[in-house]
């Protein structure tokens, strides 16, 4: 079951693969790192965590592709017990990351199949970029922002 | 990482998610209130930037940070990135998270630079103060401009603050603040004197960099 509150375009697809591909982890996630979706995690900063390490090894076996081939690498997969499929899916808002972590309940032909169906839904459900119409923080948020900090230092 | 069982600290059980309106590139989820910013400290090498971080991850309580991952070689440099994450608690409602990355300082890591710069909300430019680093940190401040031209962002439009380390070093050794701004600080950025080792700017210089990205929030701005 997956309990984030993501774009309505992305949580059916990210459903559908969960479902069906069996997978314990699922990340969807910006090149930059930024997460998109995300199944399976527990705690906010271990799905940043986990996205700033799927940009990293995404962004360098990319590169090594390009260097080795003459284009990225279209996949990785590692692991033994616990195996980790990490692909791009291009959709109309750009190039994504999306990583998933296995175990045997599944397979890495499973999860490929999936993921193709996945990639497809998403690209097809993918509306194009929206630029912000409003501010988002009220203009004096400065007061927050140092009792959160002097909080987060000990300092309050 | 994974299913550890426990809550995120803003007491959702999955706070995560997304996204939608890259602003800069921070990610503002309307639907669940959350905004994720992503900060790069920036500079030459063995300026500090990963003991900025350090200090950072040393003071905040666990239920407030993840673990900070260090991709960094057998003698502790900075290979790839140190990477943190820190959750800010609510600012205007919004449940507010910080990404603290730093990138390898070497003159020869310029690709790992270019690919952690990648949609960054704001900067720390962390100086070496000491005085025969000046040019080093010279040319990292302008290497921090072109990658940031290449990936087509206007540097005079990030958010960007300068921390002046190692201010703790005997005097002989160090430039002065005033010195250091007229060098590196020409479009008149906030700075701050530090000792990232010991701790003394490292708060402010966080402070700092979190006033001007949440403005640009505040203003509506995107990129």
């Amino acid at each position: 079951m997956i309990k984030t509150s993501v774009e309505p375009w992305i949580e059916a697809p990210l459903r559908a693969f969960v479902a069906d591909a069996g997978v314990l982890l699922a990340l969807l996630l910006h090149p930059s790192g930024q997460v998109l979706a995300q199944h399976g995690f527990f705690r906010a900063v271990d799905v940043m965590s986990a996205c700033a390490l799927a940009a990293a090894i995404h962004a360098s076996s990319a590169e090594l592709g390009r260097q080795l081939e003459g284009k990225p690498f279209s996949g990785l997969h590692a692991g033994n017990a616990r195996q980790i499929y990490l692909a791009e899916a291009e959709t109309a808002r750009g190039p994504y990351i999306f990583l998933t972590v296995f175990d045997q309940a599944s397979s890495l032909g499973l999860v490929r199949m999936y993921f193709e169906e996945f990639r497809a839904t998403l690209a097809a459900a993918a509306p194009p970029p929206v630029a912000p119409q409003e501010p988002v923080l009220n203009a004096n948020f400065e007061g927050e922002l140092n009792r959160n900090l002097a909080e987060l230092f000990g300092r309050a | 990482m994974g299913n550890g069982g426990r809550h995120g600290p803003s007491g959702f059980p999955f706070p995560i998610s997304d996204f939608p309106f890259p602003l800069g590139m921070s990610l503002v989820n309307y639907q669940t209130r959350e905004i994720t910013c992503k900060i790069v400290y920036y500079g030459p090498g063995r300026s500090g930037k990963t003991t900025n971080l350090h200090f950072i991850y040393g003071q905040v309580p666990e239920d407030r940070k993840g673990k900070m991952v260090s991709l960094a070689t057998q003698t502790d440099r900075t290979l790839f990135f140190d990477f943190l994450p820190l959750d800010l608690g609510m600012i205007s409602g919004f449940t507010t998270r910080f990404q603290l990355y730093t990138v390898p300082g070497q003159v020869y890591y310029q690709a790992t630079r270019k690919l952690v710069l990648q949609g960054a909300d704001g900067v720390v430019f962390v100086a070496d103060s000491q005085a025969r680093q000046l040019q080093e940190n010279i040319e990292s401040f302008q290497d921090l401009h072109q990658n940031l031209a290449e990936q087509g962002v206007d540097a005079r439009g990030i958010p960007l603050v300068i921390q002046y380390n190692k201010q703790d070093l005997p005097r002989e050794l160090i430039l002065t603040t005033a010195e250091l701004s007229d060098a590196v600080n020409f479009r008149g950025v906030p700075d701050f004197p530090a000792d990232a080792l010991h701790g003394p700017g490292v708060f402010e210089t966080l402070r700092g960099i979190s006033e001007l990205v949440l403005k640009r929030l505040s203003a509506g701005a995107a990129r």
